[in-house]
């Protein structure tokens, strides 16, 4: 039986590599070298920059080759690989496997604490000194900046404006709790006349959502708006866990059901941009795709209302979502082109227009004040801002997968009807508690 | 096998090579790792056992082994029964037959996350307009639930992988000779108990390979899980493979990730070959 022995063994082969694989298997969408030059003569520095926003990958490439014609000696090589979980991922394969990027992006403390050690200081360069107050905490470590801000990304309740003005409401009262109520039961009793088919689409499927945004509005207070403060916080203890609760319970009830199953793309694709619902708890991040759908209704009818806070009325929650870093175990010459590039894009006329017109980006730095911000869900983020009627985004400083897989599932849960509120406290604050021993 | 000459060993070489790369050394590096507490760039220190004692304290990891397991039944079942039944159906003298084999082929073409897509489409806008327009409470909410998403998965499988199983069972299918069939028919053998005793018997080593393929399938599933459910709501759907994927990649717990990996090898090996050695048994050498 000799061939049972090898076609077991064989089995058992495969499974071991599955297995083996599984750990280490993701898909990349890669993109090679964008630059003009080819490859890198003597007198050349290569800078390989491994980037994760997709959205903008063109773009970005565009901006690299403009600066590689304005800057001969330096050579340029662009990798992006996307989405969320995916980047970390490759960027830890990368590490490990010794081909170390020399620019590269972190989320927020938790990954400057994981890639401290390659981390130059970055505080000499121009466009850390332009950076808007509060957008370095997350990146400072004593007196070194170890990131510079990508943007700044701000989310709250968007909404259709057409409809608002057909069922009679004016956003610009809807600040408090009750004035939200009162305007989603109107909208609620006058639906068929307005031709949606509830007030809210609640993309209740996707855990950051729940537990990244929404629960933010309510912790930010307690963080002091700051993310290195949740960053050190041994708990968190929902001082608002009743206004939390309240502002589920509303979306919950006047979304299109089931909100289990209702994901990000029918959310904004399906619900928002066809005009089948009023609002979304979103961001400016949706701008393109709802342009892609409908570009008359992405640029005039789109409003963006604050989500409702006591004590913060009229406040939308603004942070960075990401950040450039330079690896410092790059040669001396590489880090400072690599430092160099990023002033540039940054703070150069070009590179100032690139980054609001082609990249569409709110920026986080000083300087911008005459240029115009390309989409109006940005402008009017940028607004709040500059007034700073803001929250913070405390939860990037949350214990890593905290915010999903703690916060959001146990929301999820409650919103099943399986847990009550207070269990999803209780369960939060334990696993944060957990996760800072 | 005897004559293991030279050239034997050449032919052998770039399949050694490749296997020892990519599979034998990655495996005993994730284990070496499974003790220790690498984090996917550094491991500092050897922490022994400690990943595997808490692994088996973690309420998610467990549910998702048992979620696995009750799939895995499920579908193991559900697809032998549909690759035979169909198979049946196709090896009959009717005149579609080749077309049909085709059309229920068909869907293993179609990659698992497209399928995913398509499914939850399927589930949540065709099933949700079905229960608007017939008011049949049983199709609204898919998906938004654990039981719904876990016959979601169900059906996503069995619709996949039904076709190919049932090739298996048509070679066999057609391997049996006719002369058996013919004679137990003169011996006035009734069409169940030709199925029962000729049938049935002659197609074992079908259900060998099958039940194999279909168990060590279901229980690495991955990318329909990701794409339909997504292991939602609240992670109740989440299959072992893709709990372990987000420990490494999301929680960034990579030893423990791996600690896990090697405990779910384990599972899946001890399962596979306990299966094949009793169905070996049991088979008709013809």
């Amino acid at each position: 039986m000799k061939k049972n022995k090898l076609y077991s063994g064989f089995a058992t082969a495969v499974l071991a590599s599955t297995v083996a694989l599984a750990g280490c298997s993701f898909g990349s969408d890669s993109s090679g070298d964008s630059g003009s030059s080819d490859s890198a003569s003597g007198d050349q520095t290569t800078v390989d920059v491994f980037q994760f926003k997709v959205e903008f990958k063109d773009q970005f490439e565009e901006l690299v080759s403009m600066y590689e014609e304005e800057n001969p000696d330096v050579n340029i090589n662009v990798k992006t690989v996307g989405g969320g979980n995916d980047y970390g991922a490759s960027l830890k394969t990368s590490f490990s496997s010794g081909e170390e990027p020399d620019i590269f992006n972190v989320g927020g403390p938790t990954d400057v604490d994981e890639y401290e050690q390659y981390l130059a200081d970055l505080s000499d360069t121009e466009a850390a000194g332009a950076a808007l107050e509060g957008t370095l905490t997350g990146v400072s470590r004593d007196d070194q900046v170890l990131g510079l801000p990508f943007n700044q990304e701000g989310y709250g309740m968007l909404y259709n404006k057409e409809v608002f003005e057909e069922a009679g409401i004016n956003a610009e009262e809807i600040t408090t709790f009750d004035a939200f109520e009162e305007a989603l039961k109107t909208l609620d009793s006058k639906k068929d006349e307005l031709g949606i088919e509830a007030p809210i689409a609640f993309a209740a499927k996707e855990k950051w959502v729940l537990g990244n945004h929404l629960s933010n509005a309510y912790l930010a207070d307690e963080f002091n708006h700051s993310v290195t403060e949740a960053y050190e916080a041994d708990t968190v203890e929902f001082k608002m866990g009743d206004q939390m609760k309240r502002f589920t319970d509303l979306q919950k009830e006047y979304s299109v059901q089931p909100v289990l199953s209702l994901d990000y793309s029918q959310q904004v694709e399906e619900n928002f941009s066809l005009g089948k619902v009023a609002m979304i708890q979103q961001g400016n991040w949706v701008y393109n795709t709802v342009e892609s759908m409908d570009e008359e209704f992405a640029q005039n009818n789109v409003g963006i209302l604050p989500i409702p806070v006591e004590g913060y009325e009229g406040s939308i929650p603004v942070g960075v979502p990401n950040y450039w870093v330079v690896n410092k175990e790059s040669e001396d010459e590489v880090v400072q082109a690599s430092k160099d590039f990023l002033d540039w894009m940054y703070t150069s006329e070009e590179g100032k227009k690139f980054v609001t017109e082609e990249f569409k980006f709110i920026p986080a730095y000083e300087g911008y004040e005459d240029l115009e911000i390309a989409d109006p869900i940005s402008q009017q983020i940028y607004e709040y801002a500059s007034e700073g009627n803001t929250l913070g985004w405390v939860f990037l400083g949350a214990p890593t997968g905290w915010t999903e897989d703690a916060m959001g599932v146990a929301m999820q849960e409650y919103i099943a009807g399986d847990i009550t509120w207070e269990e999803v406290e209780q369960r939060a604050t334990e696993a944060w508690e957990k996760a800072r021993q | 096998m005897q004559n293991r000459s030279l050239s034997f060993w050449l032919f052998l070489t770039p399949v050694i090579l490749g296997l020892g790369i990519v599979v034998v050394i990655p495996f005993f590096y994730g284990l070496f790792y499974s003790f220790t507490d690498w984090n996917g760039i550094t491991a500092t220190a050897f922490i022994g056992f400690e990943n595997y004692i808490n692994l088996f304290q973690e309420s998610e990891f467990v549910d998702s082994i048992w979620f696995t397991v009750k799939f895995a039944l499920i579908t193991v079942i559900l697809l032998n029964v549909m690759g035979l039944g169909l198979a049946l159906l196709v090896t009959r003298n009717i005149k579609s037959s080749s077309l049909l084999r085709t059309v229920f082929f068909m869907p293993n073409l179609i990659g698992g996350l497209i399928l995913g897509f398509i499914w939850q489409f399927i589930f949540i806008s065709v099933f949700g307009d079905i229960a608007g327009i017939t008011g049949i409470e049983g199709f609204d909410g898919w998906l938004s639930t654990t039981n719904t998403g876990f016959w979601g998965l169900v059906i996503l499988t069995a619709w996949q992988m039904a076709g190919y199983i049932m090739i298996i069972y048509i070679a066999y299918l057609e391997n049996i000779p006719k002369e058996l069939i013919e004679a137990a028919k003169i011996d006035g053998a009734s069409s169940f108990q030709r199925f029962k005793n000729i049938t049935f018997p002659l197609v074992a080593p079908a259900f060998t390979v099958s039940m194999f393929l279909t168990l060590s399938m279901a229980f690495k599933i991955y990318d329909q899980n990701l794409s339909l459910t997504n292991g939602g709501p609240f992670n109740s759907t989440q299959m072992v493979a893709m709990e372990i994927v987000r420990t490494a990649f999301s929680d960034n717990d990579m030893a423990y990730a791996q600690a896990k990996a090697v405990i779910f090898f384990l599972i899946v090996a001890v399962i596979a070959l306990t299966q094949v050695y009793y169905n070996k048994k049991r088979e008709v050498e013809m």
